[in-house]
């Protein structure tokens, strides 16, 4: 395996995650030309890295889209989608290929072909290009009736390339220049391909026997008969290649446990190394340096893993379109519902979370933002509202926004209301901005105050919809102009912190251990576990450990003292310990919440998380419980 | 000999490093990661020769390479770039820079390193 092997893993991994964001802000501003400038970087870079650890493939990919980039930031003209989508295209294979290189350690063995069908997206005749994605293709029946002269011109083409001698190359290049333009035409998008990636070989190689045996393989399947609508259906298909892979939600949670896993093994190999430092043995500072190469591959693993776990906006947008209908019915109010971004994506947590608080939000906007139809008519507005529901991505952030264009918010109102129902005082509220005022809104109580002084404003319930996002560590931010609308915005970190733990029972209650401070799980024979002054402690790698029984800690009555012991070896904040348990569950990923009421303040406990069978999982605090 | 490598890529870095290893065993290498860190390690430490990447953000490599110009007139200095354009190599000739084509072989770096030990013989003898 080659040395720079890892280093070019995880830059190459950075780098396609830089070029693909900064390719996505391009798509909204096609004019940002720092943005450019960095994807051109990027593709560069991983051009060069891609030659230092002998990739040719793909150093040969890159380097013809980093042409096409050149070339772009060079001149004044807008990036194109379609180079955009193109781009795009080339990083998913590079995706594709880097993560064939962290398992085998080389390029699959169809990279040069994979290489090949990356490079004709960027070489290709840019005219015919443009030809294929603007004007409609010619119709089936015109293809009907122009495939005999087709046909004649690709033989034509054929008769030119078994004459050798000079001036060979240059006949070969308009050959399957011109073949693979009379294909485009007749919509054969799939067979110009073939021909441009016969060519593009035949050029290389010099043996142009590969071009004419591509172009006699489409030209018998032409004389075969053709059934209309496969001419038809293959243009969409081809002008829309498929970027995504449909993966199993449990193949995904088999991937995040084995990845618990390596976290369990890669801290028993850190502690080894603390052990062999303290006995002086020779391969400490060998097995040290493989532990942080471990600890370094692990957390790459965790953020790709992370990656997968993602849901397009769709998933939550898609949920509006009936329930708007049905507000808008029982209003009494025309509203009709816009989504942009649909295809935004998030982690699946912050995804699947947001439906209520985008409830709550869009069930104000009809009830108090949208003013009834005569108002609307006297205001000079269209009787049909418009509600936005808007999502995109900015860096690590995602955004999502509800924008309504009915009657606004009138600060002055909020701060009347606020004034009479004392929530705030005098002073203070007098001081304060409009747009701190806004901002009163999220106070809790500050609904009912407005319920009971019937301020038809907005509100309902403001708080719980900070609350919600603010547990998923975003913000929500208010913007309002009276007479002319609302927008409500979630700013939303693209992924929430995960926390790999591992189940376990005690005492009749489940716990979590956070896996990053496992190192071990072993069996104990009861004999091997002594007493020391009141409390118990055993051997394991000629260390004494201290025994924790877990169940009796939290006071959930005793655990049993006949059989062997079941014992997690962790280690926290310097301390190591054994954690007596019942029974050993699963590994799992689980968002941490900060404990609330009876809990909160309790030592030991560093958070709950609601399992998927609704009880709560207590997830340790190790460093509480070791000491 | 101390050699200082200015790249943004860390493995374009080690490979480099690698091949003043193999030519070299006993000199020693700084590495810096952008203009500023570089600019940085040749104020505070004894940098006898520079090899710095043309593409990086911010100022480019030959800028860079001006800069250093300035602060050491007579220092060897290499920028590298995977792409062999004229300018490049006219603009390297400007500030007093070798071009050395990406990735860096080892063929190309004993020659730069000739020429520019010979260099230094020249300037300070």
């Amino acid at each position: 395996m080659n040395e720079f092997l890892e280093y070019f893993l995880v830059e190459a991994r950075e780098l396609v995650e830089r070029a693909t964001s900064d390719l996505l802000m391009l798509e909204r501003a096609p004019s940002d030309r720092e943005r450019l400038d960095g994807v051109f970087r990027a593709f560069h870079t991983l051009k060069g890295g891609a030659s230092i650890v002998d990739f040719g493939p793909m150093s040969r990919a890159m380097h013809a889209a980093e042409e096409v980039l050149s070339a772009t930031r060079a001149s004044d003209q807008l990036v194109t989608p379609t180079l955009i989508s193109d781009c795009l295209t080339c990083l998913d294979q590079v995706d594709q290929w880097l993560d064939a290189v962290q398992d085998s350690g080389d390029l699959p063995g169809d990279a040069e072909a994979a290489a090949d069908r990356v490079i004709v997206r960027f070489t290709a005749d840019p005219k015919s290009a443009d030809d294929t994605q603007g004007k409609p293709i010619a119709t089936a029946s015109a293809v009907r009736a122009i495939l005999p002269a087709a046909i004649a011109v690709l033989q034509e083409q054929l008769s030119l390339l078994v004459t050798g001698g000079d001036g060979a190359e240059g006949r070969m290049a308009s050959a399957g220049r011109l073949a693979a333009n009379v294909l485009r035409h007749i919509a054969r998008l799939d067979d110009a391909k073939q021909i441009e990636r016969a060519f593009l070989q035949s050029r290389t190689s010099g043996d142009f026997t590969l071009l004419s045996a591509a172009i006699e393989r489409v030209v018998e399947k032409m004389r075969a008969p053709v059934p209309v609508e496969a001419v038809a259906a293959n243009a969409p298909r081809a002008a829309s290649t498929s970027r995504t892979l449909r993966v199993d939600t449990e193949r995904v949670n088999e991937l995040v446990n084995v990845t618990g896993e390596l976290i369990v093994a890669k801290n028993a190999v850190g502690h080894i190394a603390k052990l062999a430092m303290e006995a002086n043995n020779t391969l400490a500072a060998v097995i040290k340096d493989e532990h942080a190469r471990f600890d370094h591959l692990i957390e790459t693993l965790q953020r790709v893993v992370r990656g997968l776990r993602v849901l397009p906006m769709h998933v939550v947008f898609q949920r509006f379109s009936r329930q708007v209908r049905e507000m808008s019915e029982s209003h009494g109010k025309p509203v009709r519902l816009v989504t942009e971004g649909d295809k935004t994506e998030a982690d699946k947590a912050i995804v699947e979370m947001l439906f209520e608080p985008l409830l709550h939000v869009v069930r104000n906007a009809i009830d108090h933002g949208v003013e009834p139809a005569e108002q609307r008519a006297a205001a000079g507005k269209p009787s049909l509202a418009t509600l936005y529901l808007k999502a995109w991505r900015e860096g690590e952030r995602v955004v999502v926004e509800v924008e309504d264009d009915g009657g606004g918010i009138d600060v002055a109102k909020i701060r009347q209301a606020v004034a009479e129902r004392c929530l705030v005082s005098r002073e203070v509220l007098s001081a304060m901005s409009n747009a701190e005022v806004l901002d009163l809104i999220f106070l809790p109580g500050f609904s009912t105050a407005l319920e009971i002084t019937e301020l038809s404003g907005r509100g309902v319930g403001m708080d719980a919809v900070r609350t919600a996002i603010e547990r998923l560590r975003g913000r929500v931010l208010v913007e309002t102009r009276l007479g002319k609308g609302t927008t409500v915005r979630f700013v939303l970190p693209f992924s929430v912190m995960m926390t790999p733990v591992i189940t376990v029972e005690a005492g009749g209650q489940m716990f979590g251990i956070p896996l990053d401070a496992v190192i071990e799980t072993v069996r104990i024979p009861r004999e091997q576990i002594y007493s020391v002054g009141g409390a118990h402690a055993f051997v394991l790698h000629n260390q004494t450990i201290p025994l924790i029984e877990l169940g009796r800690t939290f006071g959930w009555g005793a655990d049993h003292a006949s059989f062997d012991a079941t014992v997690v070896v962790a280690s926290s904040g310097g301390q190591l310990g054994g954690l007596q348990v019942d029974r050993l569950g699963a590994h799992m990923e689980v968002m941490l919440k900060p404990t609330e009421g009876l809990l909160s303040g309790m030592p030991g406990i560093a958070g709950t998380t609601l399992l998927g069978d609704g009880s709560v999982l207590l997830v340790l605090n190790l460093e509480d419980v070791l000491q | 000999m101390n050699v200082l490598v200015v790249d943004d890529s860390k493995l374009a870095r080690m490979a480099v490093i690698k091949l003043f290893r193999a030519l070299h065993p006993d000199w020693s290498h700084v590495q810096a990661a952008n203009g500023d860190e570089a600019i940085a390690a040749l104020n505070e430490k004894k940098v006898d020769l520079v090899v710095l990447d043309f593409n990086m953000p911010g100022r480019d490599g030959l800028d860079l390479a001006a800069e250093f110009r300035k602060i050491r007139p007579t220092m060897p200095i290499a920028v590298i770039s995977a792409n062999y354009q004229r300018e490049v190599v006219d603009r390297a000739r400007v500030v007093g820079a070798t071009f050395l084509p990406k990735p860096v072989t080892e063929q190309a770096l004993k020659e730069f390193l000739a020429t520019a030990v010979q260099r230094r013989q020249d300037f300070d003898p």
